[in-house]
């Protein structure tokens, strides 16, 4: 017990109880749709090839849904490991922007907390946490961190046991329900709302079209390049006065 | 590949793919508050990921074999398009997997 109290207090911030219920509640409804993904994600890593014991390492370790599903067909194709952490890297990259954003409520932690909390700064609770709070004139009170930490919990624990799920059960699904779609699709489900403006819309048709085009390339190559070519594109129609936070969608995944 | 026989391939990924998820969400948690994110790297980070995706994405379903394959028997492609309208509309993933799950379904057993 003692050993549980002083993981608490090393780990965690001091909160408000209600704050946490708070979050608990907000996230909730998120959550079915967080395990359908989770699911998902399961049970690709194990069609996919990876042994059951390499998928549940990487369903706690990774804990990014988009990432772990974008590399996942590199994997299986014995791509050069820069290739998939590159990939797995821009993909993760607006995490750094989510990090910037919400710094503000974190900075008076000690270290060791400010590390954990980040470990569960997700899409969705992101998304949550910055409608809820971006008003607020006082940042980091214990409200605010309760929710915080209310809202992950629940994030966390219907992705790990919903994926953790799909690793075990994936070996009863017949192989030829398409289920490669369902990640595919699960995918599509993220990207869907990151494209939404003439630079983003221009970005991403830059990049499908360069990265057919250079499928051939050896090293899968022609991903990296379609990928700056698309970002370059992007950057450069944004008009300069562009919102200084990406528009968070609540219902964008993982 | 067989992943199975490629446990130090895969560990080794894994050990990457988690620094990946790590120093993404910890980056400004951790650096000092004095550094701050430039407008202009933060315009090409909001548009790497969705790049990132799109280069996973449209050729896993647009081309097969190393050849681009867009035709009326290529029913993923069909599936993810219709998929991606409904979520387009709906903004929901449950209805738009159900959907997209069933397109496949039909088009490969009745088309």
């Amino acid at each position: 017990m003692n050993f549980a109290v002083e993981i608490r207090t090393k780990l965690l911030a001091p909160v408000d109880r209600k704050g946490v219920r708070e979050g608990v509640r907000t996230m909730a409804p998120a959550g079915i749709a967080i395990a359908a993904w989770g699911l998902v994600t399961g049970v690709a890593m194990v069609k996919g090839g990876l042994s059951v014991t390499m998928a549940l390492i990487m369903t706690v370790a990774v804990f990014a849904g988009s990432a772990q599903l974008a590399v996942l067909p590199l994997l299986v194709s014995g791509a050069p490991l820069p290739i998939v952490w590159a990939t797995a890297l821009l993909v993760n990259l607006r995490f750094v922007i989510f990090a910037a954003a919400m710094r503000g409520y974190f900075v008076s932690m000690p270290w060791k907390q400010r590390l954990l909390a980040s470990y569960f700064n997700g899409d969705v609770g992101f998304a949550l946490f910055v409608r809820r709070f971006s008003d607020d004139p006082e940042r980091g009170t214990p409200f605010q961190l309760g929710f915080f930490y209310g809202a992950a919990a629940v994030n966390w624990v219907s992705w790990q046991v919903s994926s953790i799920a799909g690793i075990l059960l994936a070996g009863l699904a017949p192989t030829d329900w398409g289920l490669e779609l369902a990640a595919v699709l699960a995918l599509v489900a993220v990207l869907v709302p990151m494209v939404r403006r003439l630079p983003a819309i221009m970005g991403v048709v830059v990049t499908g079209v360069l990265s057919v085009a250079l499928v051939h390339l050896p090293l899968k190559l022609g991903l990296v390049i379609s990928v700056l070519a698309g970002v370059t594109v992007a950057v450069v129609l944004e008009p300069a006065d562009g919102p200084a936070v990406p528009e968070a969608d609540a219902e964008s995944m993982t | 590949m067989n992943a199975t026989t490629n446990a130090g391939y895969m560990a080794v990924a894994i050990v990457g793919l988690a620094l990946t998820t790590i120093a993404t969400r910890a980056s400004f948690f951790m650096l000092p508050s004095s550094v701050n994110l430039p407008a202009r790297v933060e315009r090409a980070l909001r548009y790497a990921p969705a790049c990132a995706l799109t280069a996973i994405v449209v050729p896993g379903v647009l081309t097969r074999h190393g050849s681009l394959y867009i035709s009326v028997h290529n029913y993923q492609m069909w599936a993810v398009l219709i998929a991606a309208g409904v979520f387009y509309r709906t903004r929901n993933m449950m209805v738009m997997m159900a959907v997209g799950m069933a397109a496949f379904t039909v088009l490969r057993l009745y088309a």
